[in-house]
């Protein structure tokens, strides 16, 4: 009987990623080798040409700005993730569990409408401006809809879980002894969380930072929204090519590029994490 | 983009419980299922539901359909339930919200499964050209001469054998009095002042901005060379200072709340935020202004030819050209339906301008591929200043 | 560190993720069409969403396919995940370079290349390629967690079971799919959220008498968001609030 399961289920998944998965995605990559042609999808002539241009300096500067916002929002959320993911970890586990859903019901709600209601909070007179004016703390309304401000909250509302998520899971197995330990030894608070607590959450980190730095490279909505649509993301650029610019063979490209990048960086991560076992598992 | 990303997080958590193994959403239904037997049903529940909608889906196939793809809120719902009790009829209706992605969809598809769509005017130029769209035989819509005139033979389509024109709109300034009471503003070489520095919303719209770049150079705003286009972008690096948004999809809300006092904007929008705003003010500046059309064409062998027929002339008639306006305030193609609207609407002179205002007005229409390539280039380089 | 400061830390992300869903409900009664500003109390736009049939269409079908594409994910996943832990076959981590390309492919390729696929395969535009395009995005998440669960499961277990004479489905039927529930059920969810949210991939795959909700919501919001469209986002969000609450009351009434 073993045999009729086994076949029967790696034949199922593999037929189905293989027709939809590989198929599709190996289209991609030979679209993506193929000549331009506006009338058709590409033209069946070889070439490398869609990935020579991507070697212009303005996707490259448009790369670089991705980054740029992709690091600072992943700063930001590990500021704020951190202490809150430790605090959720060291609740009594009642606590937690509904800790855990009210951080994620905001989630279940349209991604777009929560960014409009955003919007509508950060308004010259929007509801942030009334509440400070009227309390006396500022006299002048603050302007911060269509800056760059706005994007970065827009981008850490929108991935803050994505940061605390693998964090606690990681904290939440952390031995409490380790700490009491290291404080029998002598070692002050401070020297503790550098040398013990933050090592050892070392792979919630890196796994929150890889969730939160993908993303908020390609969630242009929210740049488009929040921030007067004054810069361009990878989203956007990769979107452009496809539907404004009608070019699909170089779309292809950009995609297969972002994939390979971001494929590298994750391997990266496992090949430096692949005698941890247990953590990287969290991540396949 | 990656909304998948967002959806992440849920899995994540789930991750943690599955270790916990007590999270409150699903132990019920762990208790409920213990083991095997119960779970087999709870297959064959599972497959019964995707059966039961294959049949759905097929009956649905089968039946006297309409199949049409819309912009959002151009075809009111109203319209489409009249046209079903009167002709019995059922229109499957759905909605996109650029010309891109319905040029995608159609071109990435070997036959099309619409029956009606409705891309912008350069479109339909484009998609003639390309043999996507077919020509519809005018002799057989007995309400087409409900049709303005100055609408039936267009720059975009000059047959007019392509499309029946259904809504249409212009660019212009608008500006708040309440903050620049007293500025004499008549064109948009107006807008390259100093003094609004930081201060102008355009629309997030590669055409309709670069539009501005070519009129304000006296160049047509359907110029396809790219040297002239280039000159433009160069003309537009110079008033990026002054903006302080990119936007087409709040405007009315930008305007009404005084989140922006002057830029470009579309007509209707203006119209509308004027409805409780009344401080804004509409301009049509003196180098001219671009007109948009939103038309109905038939693509290639649609499978419901005659009920596609059928639709078009039930959309040229004057009533339901008529509601569609007093439903969205986009002004009508159709001259007919002026008749039963009310005198705001065909008196306001930002929806329905006079005819020595509407002189200055261009159609939009296509551009060739390589236009199209520089101007995508140029709108990433303007959007990277 | 300090308890209150334990308290109100927590206390404030928690504003920061609920504000503007407090003001997403506040707005759904806001009497005003275009502005995003407070212009007066209404309950018009509750009375008009209930009354807007097109909509309850599209969440009936966002719904429908939802439950369909995620049950068949679900047990393609289960599966998957299940052979990936247990069995060796060649192509293994052929298979697994895969599920993650799915995840890392933004979604606007993802789309367009299933759509390109389902020409190709003259396959109409409905609610079949739909259920297609989300059983295949949903996949790797399903094996994601239902993997870490299945790991942790210790392999002994199993072997005592074909030592006693179960059979292999017996095995999986009793054995796995009971341990593997917590995960299962979890990733359920998740599917459900993620076929429920999706905009990108579904824009290219749908095609006409098959509307979902998702692209209405979001070609309603291209051109501004209404306080219809809160109100209806806040019927969604106080219906998903009562389940939840629901199942914590009955659980806590379980254990009690």
């Amino acid at each position: 009987m073993k045999p009729k399961l086994h076949y029967f289920s790696v034949g199922l998944i593999a037929t189905w990623l293989g027709v939809f998965g590989l198929l599709s995605f190996l289209l991609m990559v030979v679209i993506s080798f193929l000549q331009q042609d506006p009338d058709h999808i590409a033209l069946p002539y070889f070439t490398f040409q869609n990935y020579i241009d991507l070697l212009d300096p303005m996707f490259l500067k448009i790369f670089i700005k991705s980054f740029y916002v992709a690091i600072i929002v992943t700063g930001g959320c590990l500021i704020l993730g951190y202490p809150f993911a430790y605090i959720l970890s060291r609740l009594p586990e009642k606590l937690q569990n509904i800790s855990l859903l009210l951080l994620l019901l905001p989630f279940w709600t349209s991604s777009v409408v929560r960014s409009y209601a955003m919007m509508s909070l950060l308004k010259t007179k929007g509801l942030l401006n009334t509440l400070l004016l009227s309390m006396g703390i500022i006299h002048q309304p603050l302007q911060i809809l269509f800056t760059p401000t706005a994007v970065g909250i827009g981008l850490i509302y929108n991935l803050l879980p994505f940061m605390i998520l693998p964090i606690y899971v990681n904290l939440e197995r952390f031995d409490i002894a380790l700490i009491e330990a290291a404080r029998d030894l002598g070692a002050k608070w401070t020297t503790v969380f550098r040398k013990v607590i933050i090592p050892l959450s070392m792979p919630g980190i890196v796994g929150g930072a890889t969730l939160v730095f993908l993303p908020s490279m390609t969630l242009f909505f929210i740049s488009d929204l929040l921030g007067g649509a004054k810069s361009l993301l990878l989203g956007n650029l990769i979107e452009n090519q496809f539907l404004m610019a009608n070019n699909w063979p170089r779309g292809a490209a950009t995609s297969v590029l972002l994939t390979l990048i971001m494929g590298a960086g994750l391997l990266m991560y496992w090949k430096r994490t692949k005698n941890k076992e247990a953590e990287h598992e969290a991540f396949l | 983009m990656k909304y998948t990303f967002r959806a992440l997080n849920v899995g994540f958590v789930s991750c943690v419980c599955s270790q916990k193994s007590c999270i409150n959403l699903y132990t019920p239904f762990a208790r409920k299922f213990p083991a095997s037997p119960k779970f087999k049903s709870l297959w064959v529940y599972w497959l019964g539901l995707i059966l039961l909608s294959s049949f759905s889906t097929l009956a649905m196939a089968e039946s006297n359909v309409v199949n049409v793809y819309v912009w959002s809120q151009e075809l009111s719902p109203k319209i489409v339930e009249n046209f079903q009790k009167e002709t019995g009829i059922k229109v499957n209706y759905s909605t996109f919200d650029s010309n891109e992605v319905l040029y995608a969809k159609m071109k990435a598809s070997q036959q099309s499964q619409y029956d009606v769509i409705e891309p912008s005017s350069y479109y339909i130029t484009r998609m003639a050209r390309e043999g996507m769209i077919e020509k519809i035989d005018l002799k057989a819509l007995s309400n087409y001469h409900n049709l303005n005139p100055a609408f039936q033979h267009p720059e975009y389509d000059p047959g007019g054998e392509y499309s029946i024109p259904w809504v249409w709109g212009l660019t212009g300034i608008f500006v708040n009095r309440r903050y620049y009471p007293d500025d004499k503003i008549t064109a948009w070489r107006d807008l390259w002042s100093a003094r609004y520095h930081g201060a102008l919303l355009l629309l997030d719209d590669p055409r309709e901005v670069f539009n501005i770049g070519l009129l304000t150079l006296k160049y047509n705003p359907n110029d396809q060379n790219v040297s002239h286009l280039k000159e433009a972008y160069e003309n537009l690096v110079s008033l990026s200072p002054n903006v302080r948004v990119y936007n087409s999809s709040s405007v009315p809300s930008m305007l009404t709340d005084e989140d922006v006092a002057m830029g470009i904007a579309w007509g209707s929008d203006v119209y509308k935020a004027q409805v409780e705003n009344p401080n804004i003010e509409f301009i049509y500046p003196k180098e001219g202004f671009v007109i948009w059309v939103d038309a109905f064409a038939i693509p290639k062998n649609p499978p419901h030819r005659e009920n596609a027929y059928k639709f078009l002339n039930y959309i040229l008639k004057a009533q339901t050209a008529a509601l569609q306006v007093t439903e969205s305030y986009y002004p009508t193609a159709n001259k007919a339906a002026m008749a039963y609207l009310p005198k705001e609407i065909v008196d306001s002179e930002i929806l329905f301008p006079g005819p020595e205002t509407m002189k200055r007005g261009h159609f939009q229409s296509d551009i060739n591929d390589d236009a199209i390539e520089a101007l995508s280039r140029y709108w990433q380089l303007l959007k990277l200043q | 560190m300090k308890r209150s400061f334990k308290f109100i830390y927590m206390l404030l992300i928690y504003c920061f993720l609920y504000i503007p869903i407090a003001a997403l409900i506040g707005y759904s009664f806001n009497n005003t069409e275009y502005s995003m500003l407070w212009q007066g109390f209404t309950t018009n736009w509750y009375r008009d969403v209930l009354h807007d049939s097109n909509l309850w269409v599209a969440v009936w079908h966002s719904f429908y396919l939802a439950i369909a594409a995620s049950s068949t994910a679900l047990l393609i996943g289960t599966l998957a995940a299940v052979s990936l832990c247990r069995y060796e076959f060649r192509g293994k981590s052929l298979l697994r370079g895969l599920l993650f390309v799915i995840i890392l492919t933004p979604d606007i390729v993802l789309g367009i290349a299933l759509l390109i696929l389902f020409s190709l395969g003259s396959l109409a535009l409905g609610f079949w390629s739909l259920y297609f395009a989300h059983v295949t995005f949903c996949i790797p998440f399903v094996v994601v967690i239902v993997l870490t669960r299945a790991k942790g499961i210790d392999p002994n277990i199993f072997a005592a079971a074909s030592d006693l004479g179960a059979n292999e489905i017996q095995l999986f039927w009793r054995i796995i799919v009971p341990m593997l529930l917590p995960a299962i059920l979890s990733s359920a969810l998740l599917c459900f959220a993620l076929s429920f949210d999706d905009i990108v991939i579904s824009y290219f795959v749908s095609g006409p008498g098959f509307e979902i909700l998702p692209i209405k919501i979001f070609s309603m919001a291209r051109l501004g968001v209404s306080p219809k469209l809160n109100t209806l986002c806040s019927l969604l969000f106080f219906m998903t609030f009562i389940i939840v609450c629901f199942s914590h009351w009955f659980t806590q009434r379980r254990k009690a």
